[in-house]
């Protein structure tokens, strides 16, 4: 009986497939219903607009899933297929948990959205048709009566009101509670309200001044990496090789669940403020982990679980009595370091729309504050489709009021502006800067690393071998005027996703002032900080992006199948995008003279579309995760580890000669720079996610670090490899560890 | 994960050869999403010793999702750049066993196997008959100059194994 079933169903399977591509031969409807289409746009806006966007053209690590890279990607290949792609793996990192009706509903979206015209069959998992048979990527029509992407997008990007903030959780709360499947439902923020929810009341703050800056006292965590260098080296030595074996826990807080979060923690006087996702910023005693202040500042996340790599902001900035805050969104906040309260507002593009929907630039950067202005720089800038380019800009720190900016991309008539080709300005994309710079104030010269240009393969680009100046290279700007006084491209019309925009730290030997920098092919790099000039270089992971790197002269030549890549062409690349060095900044460890560098070694397959397979770095006997340090006055190697687990966090290293780490797997160790032994370790709640601090109060030394999820390859690809590897999918939280007191 | 390891490890160091190994090889799975890594899975170890004109290999698998069907030499321009087939590996039809081959090599084979662009390639029965972005395969690992591996958390002083500074570029 079964048998006959099967053969039945097997039957009509085939008589569906047959029909099906006869009717679609006659341009007949695709297999899906205008309902499920419909469904799907709001499930689609739910789940997978915050990565895939809402016009679903992609970004960052989420493919265009409309037009030709998802023609190239998927025409040839079935909805079935399609179908069991997007139920295996997505929402990103939580697979397989939406329910079978909503993914049905996704794919009939996408199709619809990539020209396929709905009709009377209702789309089911097995439904197997050709997608380049019903499908021209060619958006139909939008569905009468529906909300446009942008208003959508737009809806979500703005700031609501006070306690409506939290309308996609609120749905999905009613939705878990009436019983439908959700994702992670163990994650739900309930809807809180949004502004000061506990003003403070902070006496005696010390105001922050710009010789603080210049010279952070010890005991003090003022910015993002510490000092205007970006060391991320504490001079504080009374936790220290000897003892940190003794490391406990002091306290411990729980911050806002879901969402992105790569911060730093910033200590001042005994406070500590810490950013969380949902942009809350919230006040606490260094000591005890008492709540001084809070100030929601919102939106909150977009949808439960991780987030992507552009909801996230990396650090904040202190000066005068102010607490700078540079938001996904594109807002620049200066709030009252004692209070919590809003002192102005700005957006850093005047609240421009993107194409497509949504607001145009965010910044998740982190920022630098020099000599009375606050710089950031900004991300989500890079799609076409108008005229508008990424910059770096700096504000009034008591105003807010912007007083310059500077266009990353170099445009015609500028120096570089040959770089791109033929192609007219408007097209002249990327060059993101979503890591904050660095600051030399002797040179008066503040530095910075941009991203690549966009879209990111060559071939999509248009941009032929051309350079694309000043994508993926190191700017020098005055930080009083935004004029440029040079740059230097690592990577000459990059076309891989392969960054360079990481952190800048400014290291003395002698007369010689350096700039040491490393992007994702795992290049270490040393430039002369006065010039732009290249110094020396030095390969860190296996790479196989260019056939050639001098490093007597920092000269890369590409593959030739990359100088030859068409759309369609799958391609390798070691390291892929989750690079052999990504945000986790390294530590100059500055009485060793050692680099202390977080490493990774994956490598991946990727179309034009930016469809990617992932696998084990050759060499590596498959571990992600590599801990390297390099003697900054000659790039000698000093000692390397690895692990399965690559390390998620930034390095930060102390006078007392160690060093610490955390990883994906949830260690939070300690390491003695001068072998690289670990010393101390610990498992936290979740992945150790973030940029430690070491800082001290009232004589004692402690170390904070945050726990948290979400972002981009850091978290996708070992996500996706490491299937020994579990880890809930909440535990945003931040530590604090300390000696034990004495008896 | 330690645990898991020190077994590979153990695993390794009974079916590493008794030769005087120039060349080993660390075989993990070939390229996955979430979507296929349930039958792409596995590790494998190999050596490989030369005399510059002759090539004899042999290593060992476990852990695949499914039965190995073939195993292979593999060319390729680059490590971690797919290739083209070029010699038949013997090799057991289970989910973990040894493999092993020996072969007359001709002078381009030489080159490519002293510049680390030769690679092994195990397939098994439920890996993906097609990818879109090369030949179906499950495991997959680089023959590359014979170095010292110390293992996970095991700090290395000085120079460590890197392919493109430890292979000779031609």
């Amino acid at each position: 009986m079964r048998k006959q079933t099967l053969l039945l169903a097997g039957a009509a399977l085939a008589l569906t497939v047959a029909l099906g591509t006869i009717a679609i031969g006659q341009n007949a409807a695709g297999p899906f219903t205008a309902a499920q289409a419909t469904a799907g746009h709001d499930a689609f806006d739910a789940n997978c607009a915050a990565c895939h966007l809402p016009d679903l053209t992609g970004t960052n690590d989420a493919p265009a899933l409309t037009g030709a890279p998802f023609m190239g990607a998927w025409g040839k290949r079935t909805t079935a297929q399609l179908y069991s792609k997007i139920a295996t793996t997505m929402p990103a990192g939580a697979g397989g948990t939406l329910s079978e009706k909503q993914y049905t509903d996704i794919v009939a979206y996408i199709l619809q959205r990539n020209g396929a015209r709905a009709g009377n069959t209702a789309f089911s998992p097995t439904t197997a048709v050709p997608i380049n048979s019903i499908a021209t990527g060619r958006a139909a029509a939008p569905v009468p009566g529906r909300t446009s992407a942008a208003q959508l997008s737009g809806r979500q990007e703005s700031a609501p009101a006070a306690g409506q903030g939290n309308a996609p959780q609120q749905n999905n709360f009613a939705r878990a509670m009436s019983g439908e499947r959700v994702p992670d439902p163990g994650t739900f923020s309930l809807p809180s309200k949004l502004g000061v929810t506990l003003k403070g009341n902070i006496q005696n703050y010390q105001p922050v001044t710009e010789e603080m800056m210049r010279s952070p006292p010890d005991s003090d965590w003022l910015m993002y990496r510490r000092n205007y260098k970006g060391w991320s080296f504490s001079p504080l030595g009374q936790i220290n090789a000897s003892n940190v074996g003794a490391l406990q826990l002091k306290w411990m807080w729980s911050l806002t669940q879901n969402g992105t979060l790569e911060g730093t923690p910033i200590v001042h006087s005994g406070v500590m403020f810490v950013w969380s996702p949902g942009n809350t910023v919230q006040a606490l005693n260094a000591i005890t982990g008492e709540l001084l202040w809070e100030n929601r500042l919102g939106p909150d996340p977009r949808r439960p679980g991780p987030g992507p790599s552009t909801e996230e902001t990396r650090s904040l900035g202190l000066w005068g009595n102010n607490i700078y805050v540079n938001t996904p969104q594109g807002h620049l906040y200066a709030l009252d370091a004692r209070t919590g309260e809003q002192v102005w507002k700005t957006h850093i593009t005047d609240e421009l729309k993107a194409p497509g929907g949504g607001m145009f630039g965010g910044s998740t950067g982190g920022l630098i504050i020099i000599k009375g202005r606050v710089l950031v720089g900004m991300t989500n800038c890079g799609r076409n489709g108008d005229d508008n380019h990424c910059y770096i800009s700096a504000y009034d720190a008591a105003t807010g009021k912007r007083d310059w900016k500077f266009v990353t991309t170099a445009l015609t008539g500028q120096p570089g502006g040959d770089s791109w080709g033929d192609l007219p300005d408007n097209k002249r994309k990327g060059a993101e800067t979503w890591i904050a710079g660095t600051y030399d104030p002797d040179l008066n010269t503040t530095y910075w690393g941009t991203a690549q240009a966009k879209p990111w393969r060559r071939d999509l680009r248009g941009s032929g071998s051309g350079a694309t100046d000043y994508a993926n290279s190191t700017l020098a700007l005055d930080p009083e005027t935004g004029k440029l006084k040079w740059a230097y491209n690592h990577a000459p019309g990059e076309s891989l996703d392969l960054d360079e925009v990481f952190e800048r730290v400014l290291v003395d030997h002698g007369n010689e002032k350096s700039l040491l920098t490393i992007g994702k092919p795992g290049i270490l790099w040393k430039l002369d900080r006065t010039s732009g000039k290249f110094i020396a270089a030095r390969q860190t992971v296996y790479q196989n992006v260019y056939e050639n790197f001098d490093e007597k002269t920092g000269k890369v030549v590409y593959r030739k199948d990359i100088r030859e890549q068409k759309v369609d062409q799958w391609l390798a690349s070691c390291p892929g995008p989750e690079g052999g060095h990504d945000w986790q900044a390294m530590s100059y460890h500055q009485p060793s003279d050692a680099l202390i560098i977080p490493l990774s070694q994956s490598c991946v397959f990727m179309l034009g579309n930016g469809s990617q397979t992932y696998f084990e770095m050759p060499g590596t006997d498959g571990n992600m995760g590599r801990l390297s340090a390099y003697r900054a006055a000659d790039l000698k190697p000093l000692w390397s580890f690895q692990q399965r687990a690559p390390f998620l966090t930034g390095v930060i290293s102390t006078a007392g000669n160690v060093a610490f780490v955390g990883d994906f797997d949830r260690v939070f160790r300690a390491i003695d720079v001068r072998s690289g032994k670990t010393l101390w370790k610990t498992r936290l709640a979740t992945t150790v996610q973030g940029y430690p601090v070491t800082f001290s109060v009232d004589g004692k030394q402690y170390v904070a670090v945050t726990t948290g999820l979400g972002g981009g390859s850091p978290q996708l690809k070992p996500g996706t490899m490491l299937t020994e590897v579990h880890r809930p999918p909440h535990g945003f939280a931040l530590y604090v560890f300390g000696l034990p007191d004495d008896k | 994960m330690t645990s898991k390891f020190l077994l590979a490890l153990a695993f390794a160091a009974i079916v590493t050869p008794a030769l005087a190994a120039d060349y080993q090889a660390s075989l993990g799975p070939m390229p996955l999403d979430d979507e296929t890594k349930a039958v792409i899975a596995g590790r494998g170890e190999a050596s490989a010793s030369s005399d510059g004109k002759t090539l004899t290999v042999k290593g060992a698998f476990h852990g695949l999702p499914s039965n190995v069907t073939e195993a292979h030499l593999f060319t390729s321009i680059a490590p971690g750049v797919p290739g083209t087939k070029i010699l038949d590996l013997d090799v057991t039809k289970s989910t973990s066993g040894s493999f092993s081959g020996s072969f007359k090599l001709t002078t381009a084979q030489a080159a490519a196997l002293r510049t680390g662009k030769l690679y092994i390639q195990i397939n098994s029965e439920k890996a993906p008959d097609t990818y879109p972005w090369g030949p179906k395969g499950t495991l997959w690992g680089w023959l590359l100059p014979a170095h010292e591996t110390v293992g996970q958390n095991v700090p290395q002083q000085d120079h460590w194994f890197l392919p493109q500074y430890d292979t000779p570029h031609r």
